[in-house]
């Protein structure tokens, strides 16, 4: 009886660990095309990505990501991105390997160092809460570029010099819908529904709030944050929040936001995304996303790394560079005047006419 | 057709069990064992305990099967699966440990596992009616509606006898019914079982408390390992006998008491007031001095604060109020420790809870207050060969039987894991020791070993010597011990002795307070009060009242055992 | 400060404090009863994520809700099932199989999820009843009885489950079983079996709690999507000192105190968003810590039971 109550408990516990994802590796996706009622990003059968033996040594990508390669935010931005770039290169030039959720910092530290040890050129720790792991472990492997995101800290002036970080001005991209969605409120009321107010997002709300406020429509913009990334419901009652306040027009950004997409669609006002493309979660209702394009910066990182150099530089992803784009909804349509304020917005913002203070 | 019982049962006219063998790992519980009872008798099953009386009676009840035997009521051979199959069949048992739930109300836990009237849903309105109707034909006076954890323990063991008859029970068993009572329920519950068996109720009554045996029964069956050592009707019985029977050898039921030498006040406490676990004080207001030299036994019903009363003077629990002086020595507030350095020693409850580690062996649970000095440390290594060899000393002192000394603990019967803790608590050659219930749930042998060796603790006993000290080789050990003992008198130890058991109490003790409501109602001399009179002070009347009442009509009992 | 006193935020917070009391209450009350029995089972969040996988995908796949809430009921059930297994007939310690149970829900539905449907959707969940007469009292009806089925079912169980707990004979023999094992095995109840229905029972419920979530109050899935209401579920049992009206109290309060904080936020009341974050979680903790003395509980609680052991 005990020895069968320890292999049974055994046998749960494997299978708990094998099935939380802690494995590397699965396929590419690619988005399939709303059902009806539902919308669902379908997926392809999923391949194995092992990668074929080839002569010419192909450059190898690891990611931690601290939540789903298909959480329609974040993580799923640079995932996609890096299958994008394979794409174009070819598989046999480019090898990923990935671990996701790794909510669990200790979780990511052990994967990142693993990946290392195992002689991934570019180990990629996609947050901001993976800095310190980051600075631990990479000067015990100087050949090993590692990269993170979204901060400037490269940790360099600490003598380390195999680490890039990226970070992106999302608050331009917030300004402009910020003032698109302050142009189509009826009810002159906008509200934000936040994670944490840190990095990205914080700035992203900076945006969206200083955007509002530049149309002098008279519009007034409130924030609520949830205090979790990944708490969907949350990020619902939020939403539900500033409806019943009397918003038509709401914003959001991180993985749980799909809580408040959800709500807005069932509500039936408008939605403005961020970090990734909302719009199939729910045509209906989602104005515009800003996604983030990490292919150039990736692109230039690699070529970076092969020509020696493993870190020390800041990638800023803006709307200037391709690093953001402002992602609009055709199947909703914006009157035409706002269409052309908010095309004359993003240039001024290209430009750099714009200033957004962000303390 | 036989005839009806009250309860509306048909009468069983026997129940006998044949060439009966139950095996447990290691053990023969019960050794081709017959038994019988009939109608309209009370028949008394006696023996230590581990003699093998409740697994007789659980298989009776089906909660064991028989390796080997039979078992026929009125000659029709049954197999009892289950206890459910045993209550069919009219046979009910009173477990020593009432197997009431206690959040429960008098009636839920009646219906609890019957089938109801309207399917699903319970009929505890119809329960009650014939709960009431039962309680009236009886004579066992119940409130139905109350929770069971609200109850007198006397009242609880109503409501089981209620819960057996209510199924259907022509066939009780009564698994040493007395052991929690005071003595007006013990007698009150006596009136119940004589009626039950006048009505026709076959009654089985386990005990090992001999003159209960005597008073109670008409037959009585002796067992003595596994096995049965004696039959015969209780008539003509004397206890001397019935106890030979059950031990094997001749017992000392009687102690002598050499007056008093000793006297200083060793432990005083003044005006205590200690929290009980649900808040509210369950010592209010105790006052008590122990005199060196003295055994002063604390009688009363159990939980009206003797628990919290030891903790509290053995600084397990805070004191709320009042003080506690040792030696003259205000330690209210003191560690357990540092009363443990002015001389108390305690033998608690709660042995396997607070005296003793269940899984440590046997020699660790020796040193385990002193495990951190010499000569069981030396710099900060156990000394394992200094250790071995006090336990071994110990263990042959204090007359523990265990294979080795690095048996855990827990695998050592009650009696023996009891002298070992003793042993080790007079081994610290304390001056003041408090003893809680330090024979509950022991055997007799080995109770009337701690009784010994508590009287020999008492200033200037110097006749009384234990007959198994006695009968034991004079071992290295056995004269270590003597020449302890015979220090320990110069010391004048004085022991609190807190006990339910009024016979270990009138049987020990120079002095008895009683306990009610966490103060004490009295204080009486040893043989200044009889078993009655206690009885009654222990239900809160004051001793002036309770004395007065009844010494006119004195029929005490002149035999404690 | 006055702005949060209005009528319209009162209205706000207990409409919201209704609608998200739901999963609260479908997993609190299934707790309740597996408590009651004696089991703790702390994988409460495991089996709402099953279900709320599971009523998700059915949903979607069928288009029709009503299949998807009773897969997730099933696959609830057969996650208690599991536990029961474990923790009743293996006698596994049960803090540990419970935090088992939660890995095996958490990894389990969001391997699946991913394989079977990609990335993350919504659904149109259970749509809004407004009850006939009642719903249209002005501002009562509105926040009372203007929610989707589900919502209504969470409040109506908590009657119905006093109802079993107190005035059944199942309902008896569960909270004997659970305070007494040993005296209710001596009068021919199956301590065993009646501890492998309140489990699974406790898994069903908290199967659709999962569904609630997933198909009726926020309609969409995602990895971890409960993030934690199971084993609030289980504080809120606590809580509620086991009784079914007590776990209504603790759900609703938690409820509303995270809808009023998120109201602080939203009026611009001066206190940090991470301050007004924890006040459900610090509210949770003093009722907690002072409610603990006052009540008591199973006292067979997370304790194995065997028959003739002591």
């Amino acid at each position: 009886m005990k020895r069968l109550l320890f292999q049974l408990s055994l046998v749960l516990v494997l299978v708990s660990l094998v099935v939380s994802g802690c494995a590397p590796a699965a396929a590419p996706a690619t988005p399939a095309p709303a059902v009806e009622n539902t919308v669902i990003v379908e997926v392809e059968k999923v391949v194995t990505a092992t990668p074929a033996p080839v002569e010419e040594k192909a450059f190898r990508v690891a990611l931690i990501l601290p939540s789903t390669t298909k959480d329609s935010s974040f993580s799923q931005a640079m995932y996609d991105a890096l299958v994008r770039l394979q794409e174009e290169m070819g598989k046999d030039k480019l090898e990923i390997a990935y671990s996701e959720s790794m909510f669990k910092i200790p979780d990511a530290a052990a994967a990142i160092r693993d990946y290392a040890s195992q002689g991934y050129n570019l180990v990629i720790a996609h947050g901001s809460q993976y800095g310190s792991s980051l600075a631990e472990i990479a000067p015990d492997f100087p050949t090993t570029a590692f990269a993170w995101g979204t901060t400037v800290n490269t940790f360099q002036s600490e003598g380390i010099n195999n680490i890039f970080a990226y970070t992106g001005t999302s608050q331009f991209g917030g300004y402009v819908m910020g003032a698109v969605g302050a142009m189509l409120s009826k009810s002159k009321k906008v509200g934000i529904c936040g994670p944490i107010e840190t990095g990205d997002n914080r700035n992203y709300v900076k945006g969206v709030v200083q955007g509002v406020k530049d149309t002098n429509l008279g519009v007034t913009v409130t924030t609520i944050w949830t205090g979790s990334y990944s708490d969907v419901t949350a990020m619902a009652t939020c939403a539900q929040t500033h409806i019943q306040d009397g918003a038509d027009v709401l914003y959001g950004s991180s993985q749980s936001s799909t809580g408040a997409i959800a709500a807005a669609k069932e509500n039936n006002v408008y939605w403005f995304g961020h970090q990734y493309d909302n719009i199939p979660l729910a045509p209906e209702v989602v104005v515009a996303s800003q996604v983030y394009d990490f292919v150039p910066t990736l692109k230039d990182m690699i070529a970076t790394i092969k020509a020696g150099v493993y870190g020390g530089k800041v990638y800023t992803l803006t709307l200037q560079n391709g690093g953001f784009e402002i992602r609009y909804n055709k199947n909703i349509e914006i009157p035409a005047d706002v269409k052309a304020k908010a095309d004359e917005l993003l240039e001024k913002v290209k430009k750099g006419e714009i200033e957004i203070p962000l303390d | 057709m036989s005839k009806l019982l009250s309860n509306g049962q048909p009468q069983i006219g026997e129940v006998r069990a044949v060439g009966i063998v139950k095996r447990f790992p290691g053990v023969l519980a019960n050794d081709h064992v017959d038994f019988d009872v009939k109608a309209g008798e009370i028949h008394a099953l006696l023996g230590e305990n581990g003699a093998g009386k409740s697994t007789l009676m659980r298989q009776l009840y089906g909660l064991y099967q028989p390796d080997e035997g039979k078992i026929l009521i009125d000659g029709v051979e049954h197999r009892f699966h289950s206890p459910k199959d045993a209550i069919r069949a009219g046979i009910g048992m009173i477990h020593q440990h009432f197997m009431l739930v206690p959040e429960l109300t008098v009636v839920e836990n009646v219906a609890l596992g019957l089938k109801s009237s309207r399917g699903f849903v319970l009929d505890l309105d119809v329960v009650e009616k014939r709960v009431c109707a039962l309680a009236e034909q009886y004579g066992l006076k119940i409130d139905p509606k109350a929770s069971v954890w609200q109850l007198a323990v006397g009242e609880q063991q109503r409501v089981e006898i209620i819960k057996a008859l209510y199924r259907g029970a022509a066939v009780l068993i009564l698994d040493e019914p007395t052991a929690v009572l005071t003595p007006q329920e013990v007698d009150d519950l006596f009136v119940t079982l004589r009626q039950m068996a006048a009505e026709g109720h076959a009654l089985v009554f386990i005990s090992h408390k001999l003159h209960e045996v005597l008073a109670i029964s008409d037959r009585v069956t002796v067992l003595r390992d596994g096995r049965v050592v004696g039959k015969r009707p209780t008539q003509g019985a004397t206890k001397e006998e019935l106890a030979q029977m059950m031990v094997g050898r001749p017992v000392i039921l009687q102690y002598d008491m050499p007056p008093l030498q000793c006297g200083d006040t060793l432990l005083k406490i003044e005006d205590l007031f200690v929290q009980g676990d649900r808040g509210v004080d369950a010592v209010a207001g105790l006052s008590l001095e122990l005199h060196a030299g003295e055994i002063l036994g604390l009688a009363g019903v159990s939980g009206n604060g003797q628990r919290e009363l030891a903790q509290a003077l053995t600084g397990l629990r805070p004191v709320r109020k009042g003080r506690v002086l040792l030696h003259d020595k205000d330690v209210t507030n003191a560690s357990p420790s540092e009363r443990m350095a002015l001389g108390l020693s305690y033998i608690p409850e709660e042995r396997m809870k607070e005296g003793a580690i269940r899984d440590f062996s046997v020699a660790d649970n020796i040193i385990l207050q002193d495990h951190h000095k010499p000569p069981y440390v030396r710099s900060i290594f156990f000394d394992f060969k200094a250790i071995k060899n006090d336990a071994k000393r110990l263990v042959e002192a204090f007359n523990v039987k265990t294979p080795t000394l690095d048996t855990p603990i827990k695998n050592l019967s009650g009696g023996n894991i009891q002298k070992l803790i003793m042993g080790r608590e007079l081994w610290r050659r304390p001056s003041v020791l408090i003893a809680a219930q330090p024979t509950r749930g022991v055997d007799i042998g080995a109770s009337e070993y701690i009784h010994q060796q508590l009287l020999g603790q008492r200033n200037g006993a110097t006749t009384v010597e234990s007959s198994v000290v006695q009968r034991r080789t004079p071992t290295q050990a056995g004269m270590e011990m003597r020449e302890m003992l015979e220090g320990r008198r110069e010391q004048c130890l004085a022991t609190l002795l807190i006990s339910e058991d009024l016979d270990e109490i009138r049987a020990l003790s120079d002095r008895i307070a009683v306990i009610y409501e966490g103060k004490i109602v009295g204080i009486v001399d040893r043989n200044e009060a009889t078993v009655e009179q206690l009885g009654l002070m222990m239900a809160g009347v004051r001793k002036e009242e309770a004395l007065g009442l009844k010494k006119s009509g004195d029929h005490s009992e002149k035999e404690p055992s | 400060m006055g702005d949060l006193f209005t009528l319209p935020v009162l209205l706000g917070i207990i409409y919201s404090g209704i609608r998200f009391a739901t999963p609260y209450l479908f997993a609190a009350i299934g707790e309740t009863f597996s408590q009651r029995s004696g089991v703790l089972n702390l994988g409460v969040d495991g089996m709402m994520l099953m279900g709320a996988y599971s009523g998700f995908f059915v949903a979607v796949k069928t288009n029709n809700l009503w299949l998807g809430l009773l897969a997730a009921a099933l696959t609830g059930g057969l996650m208690g099932l599991l536990m029961a297994v474990i923790s009743v007939t293996f006698q596994a310690t049960q803090g540990i199989s419970g935090i088992g149970l939660h890995i095996l829900g958490l990894g389990l539905s969001t391997l699946l999820f991913t394989t079977t449907m990609g990335g993350v959707g919504t659904i149109g969940g259970f749509p809004p009843v407004r009850i006939p007469l009642l719903g249209e009292i002005p501002y009562i009806g509105d926040i009372f009885f203007n929610h989707n089925i589900l919502v209504y079912f969470a409040f109506l169980l908590v009657p119905v489950s006093n109802w079993i707990l107190y005035k059944t004979t199942f309902g008896l023999q569960v909270r004997a079983v659970g305070q007494s094992p040993e005296a209710a095995d001596t009068l021919g109840v199956s301590v065993k079996g009646i501890r492998y229905i309140t489990v699974t029972l406790g898994g069903i419920l908290a199967g659709i709690a999962g569904a609630s979530i997933s198909i009726a109050l926020i309609n969409v899935f995602q990895e971890n999507i409960t993030n934690g209401m199971g084993f609030i579920a289980v504080a809120l049992v606590y809580f509620g000192a086991w009784r079914p009206t007590g776990v209504l109290f603790g759900s609703l309060l938690f409820s509303f105190v995270n809808a009023l904080q998120q109201w602080v936020q939203l009026k611009g009341i001066p206190i940090p968003a991470g301050m007004a974050v924890m006040l459900p979680y610090i509210l949770t903790i003093v009722v907690l810590a002072f409610s603990s003395r006052r009540i008591s509980k199973p006292a067979a609680l997370t304790k194995k039971f065997e028959r003739g052991e002591s």
